[in-house]
């Protein structure tokens, strides 16, 4: 399949009509994205559109269609109110089109964050101490392992700051945390581009986006288990950072009162999750 | 004095949207005795413009009113009015008024107008409105929004006294604090009648 | 390098022989026999009622597979068996003949992780390259992808295996466990026309199945239809929302209908976060045809394909052992006499792929 034959479904009502098409930036699991304006041309957006799954029966999918759109824009309206760095709400429509007989098409339109996506990033970092593995020294080493913890710590405090405001995102990968640029920054963080050969700029502060799958919640298990599916998203998507992972949680205990309890869940949430290949 | 009107085409929407601000209005009882009575030539969104934050916050209210209309979803009479109620947090109608909407006693006045038929433009609003309200013209902006605005009052309906800022990412502290009610404010609105 | 591969982790014993013919030719599949062990209606099957199945079989099966296969002992270069995941003493009864096998016949041993050898059975019969793999069964509910050296777990269940709700659901209904419960309760699913409302539990990609077991275990008990089917059950007129009640045809199509959503929904997680248009879906109940159509409409959403094979490959066999093995044996892969052991516990991450790039 070729990405110049792939037609996303059309857009939902305003944006079918509107003259300056929303650009589809990716087609995530649930929900296509695509990068806009509000108000104005001048200020960027980022629209989430639902599109019905054609997979699901109708019944369960305007179900889930319905409450996941509402129980996200409620999430980060309630994480943005707590101070958390995380897209502001600007715009929402969860009736989809057409109503109950309708295709789905149910949208939020959300601030858009400037700057690469961790994945980006640790990839980056990734390929950057292999394609130098010979020739960087030991202090090399170091130096870059210590930006690489200093940077997990920061995505520890970003998360504990997300559950202090009672929050549980429930889909934690690296690709739903942003590394966005200080305004002012250098010119290569604030493109997140220009990157090829350095080792990448860990500048700026941790956004979390995509909260699809986020909930409202303080129970110590919804925490532990954020924190389990992030840990294994490390553990897939970027082996070299895996060993690090501690500085992670390092920062997610400083973040908040009561973070230890978490902490300690996450141990039983690991055995309960590592032994579940017991039977062929 | 000629009223001020600033017409915007709002990114979607396919209908032009005209806004005045008054300061200084003398005639507000006079001016919601025109909507109490439904008087068709003052078919306007009139809202107390010390309940505004800024330009988002009206024209975010204006977008969903408009959108709603457009999609048949209208909870009040007409766009006008459902413009004063999407400025609202709650699903009472006539809370939203008391709140946001024009009183007697109304000093600086937002109007807004949606061309809801085409022969409504930029110069029969602000030719009717020039006629019709006594009060000093000002630019529809942040900055005179700002002046008039009654921080507290609005915090208190939204519901946003408590509003805490993270410390760390506070260059300028007031600016962020700002931006972050402002941004909240927002967040209300789309959210309104979410069930 | 022909192999014979011998799988017994849970209720079906197999044996089967790959060959990997020298000039670098497509592997081909010389024979693949299989007996299962059918628990009555309303039981699922006993780990030691289970060996005792396996004991008394495999000598008998290993006979047939090298008949059907037309070659002598002579021919074989390694024999392959589960080292795990499964049920322990199953698993330890079919280490032992692989053993027996191992010394009577002076070939070496290759113990394989079940999970790869679903994994690359699949591969090999699809042809699918680098999918994004759906593996479920009565024990395993995982959505794995390969990178580096190892097929790693991107989701799995939290805690009950999707194969192992269907099958207690069918306990519950008392529906055949011939030739498999899931086989019966997609059968009866087709009958079904409303769907109730289940939870629908996603944590990121893992999923959750026992809180929708527990649901549906207390709907059937609710309207009184759980346990052996009753003769007088009529479709009601009206719908569950209006006072009506649910058939048991409408359970079992409600369950798998959430379900599968979740492991469709939790699959296409995946893909988007590796990039990868392809999905194979590999184990028991991969070979559910709704569950293969649900997951070729998003596949097709997405501008790919699915890739899922019939009962031959999906259910528990002894090729997929053997292809898996031949592998390993490739890369120079030996499991000495005394580490010939098995483990109930196995992560398929656990396996070091040495043989893909």
């Amino acid at each position: 399949m070729h990405p110049e034959t792939y037609k996303p479904p059309a857009l939902p009502s305003p944006f079918s009509t509107t003259t300056s098409p929303p650009s589809l930036i990716t087609q995530g699991a649930e929900a296509h994205l695509y990068k806009t304006c509000f108000l104005a041309p001048d200020t960027p957006a980022a629209l989430k559109i639902r599109p019905a799954k054609a997979y699901r029966h109708p019944i369960l999918d305007r179900r889930l269609t319905r409450q996941r759109i509402l129980q996200e824009a409620r999430c980060l309206a309630k994480s943005l109110r707590e101070g958390v760095n995380v897209p502001a709400v600007w715009a929402l429509d969860w009736e989809g089109q057409g109503g109950e007989s309708g295709n789905g098409g149910a949208w939020l339109l959300m601030e858009w964050i400037d700057g690469p996506v961790m994945r980006v990033v640790f990839e980056r970092w990734e390929k950057f101490l292999k394609r130098n593995q010979g020739s960087l020294s030991e202090e090399d080493v170091a130096g870059e392992e210590s930006r690489v913890r200093g940077l997990m710590e920061r995505i520890g405090r970003a998360v504990g700051g997300l559950h202090k405001s009672g929050v549980v995102h429930g889909d934690l990968t690296t690709s739903n945390l942003i590394l966005r640029p200080f305004v002012g920054g250098s010119e290569d963080a604030t493109t997140g581009e220009g990157e090829g050969e350095g080792s990448p700029s860990m500048e700026g502060d941790v956004v979390l986006i995509d909260f699809g799958l986020a909930a409202q919640s303080a129970q110590p298990e919804d925490r532990a288990v954020d924190l389990y599916v992030l840990e294994r998203a490390f553990g897939s998507t970027h082996p070299k950072t895996e060993p690090f992972f501690d500085s992670v949680l390092k920062g997610y205990e400083q973040s908040y009162k009561g973070a230890n309890v978490t902490l300690k869940r996450l141990e039983d949430v690991r055995l309960r999750g590592r032994k579940k290949s017991m039977i062929g | 004095m000629s009223a001020a009107v600033e017409t915007l085409n709002l990114s979607h929407l396919p209908l032009p949207v005209h806004l005045a601000l008054f300061q200084d209005v003398h005639n507000a009882p006079f001016l919601r005795q025109q909507l109490i009575s439904g008087n068709s030539d003052f078919e306007y969104a009139l809202i107390d413009a010390s309940m505004i934050l800024s330009r988002s916050h009206a024209l975010s209210a204006v977008f969903r009113a408009v959108n709603d209309s457009l999609n048949g979803r209208l909870k009040s009479r007409n766009v006008h009015s459902e413009i004063v109620y999407s400025l609202g947090a709650t699903n009472n109608i006539a809370d939203s008024f008391r709140k946001f909407g024009i009183t007697d006693s109304t000093k600086n006045l937002l109007v807004v107008k949606v061309s809801v038929t085409p022969d409504i433009t930029h110069d029969s609003v602000a030719a009717h409105l020039t006629q019709s309200i006594e009060g000093l013209p000002a630019p529809f902006t942040d900055e005179s929004l700002s002046g008039v605005s009654d921080i507290s009052k609005i915090k208190k309906a939204y519901k946003l006294g408590a509003l805490s800022v993270a410390a760390v990412d506070t260059t300028n502290g007031t600016h962020a604090q700002d931006r972050k009610l402002e941004q909240s404010v927002l967040g209300a609105i789309a959210l309104r009648g979410a069930t | 390098m022909l192999a014979i591969g011998l799988e017994g982790s849970a209720n079906k014993l197999g044996v089967g022989i790959m060959l990997h013919p020298d000039d670098g030719s497509s592997p081909q599949v010389l024979a693949n026999v299989r007996h299962t062990y059918v628990s009555p209606p309303g039981e699922g099957f006993l780990p030691k009622d289970t060996a005792r199945h396996h004991r008394a079989w495999v000598a008998k099966l290993v006979k047939k597979t090298l008949r059907e296969a037309r070659i002598s002992v002579d021919d074989v270069d390694c024999i392959c068996f589960t080292k795990g995941p499964g049920m322990g003493a199953p698993l330890q009864s079919v280490a032992i003949a692989a053993r027996m096998l191992s010394l009577l016949w002076k070939k070496p041993l290759v113990g394989v992780n079940h999970c790869v050898g679903h994994i690359e059975m699949g591969r090999l019969i699809t042809g699918a390259t680098n999918p994004v793999v759906l593996y479920v069964s009565g024990g395993n509910t995982q959505v794995i992808a390969y990178s580096s050296q190892r097929y790693r777990i991107f989701g799995e269940t939290l805690d009950i295996a999707v194969g192992n709700c269907l099958d207690r659901f069918a306990r519950t209904l008392h529906i055949s466990n011939d030739p498999a419960p899931g086989y019966n309760i997609e059968q009866l699913a087709k009958k079904g026309k409303q769907l109730v409302d289940l939870p629908y539990t996603v944590k990121g990609m893992d999923c959750s199945f026992s809180g929708i077991l527990a649901a549906i275990d207390a709907l059937a008990a609710t309207y009184g239809i759980n346990g052996p089917e009753k003769d007088e059950e009529v479709d009601s007129e009206k719908s569950v929302e209006e006072g009506g009640k649910p058939t048991r045809a409408d359970l079992c199509f409600s369950l798998q209908e959430t379900i599968f959503s979740m492991l469709v929904e939790t699959t296409e997680r995946a893909m988007a976060h590796v990039g990868s248009k392809e999905v194979l879906i590999v184990g028991g109940v991969g070979c559910n045809e709704r569950l293969q159509e649900m997951m070729g409409i998003m596949a097709q959403d997405r501008g790919g394909s699915v890739h899922a094979t019939d009962e031959r490959f999906c259910i528990d066999n002894g090729i997929m052992i053997a292809q898996a093995g031949l592998l390993a044996y490739s890369t120079g892969f030996r499991t000495p006499l005394k580490e010939s052991s098995c483990t109930q516990r196995f992560r398929t991450d656990d396996v070091y792929v040495k043989w893909r790039d």
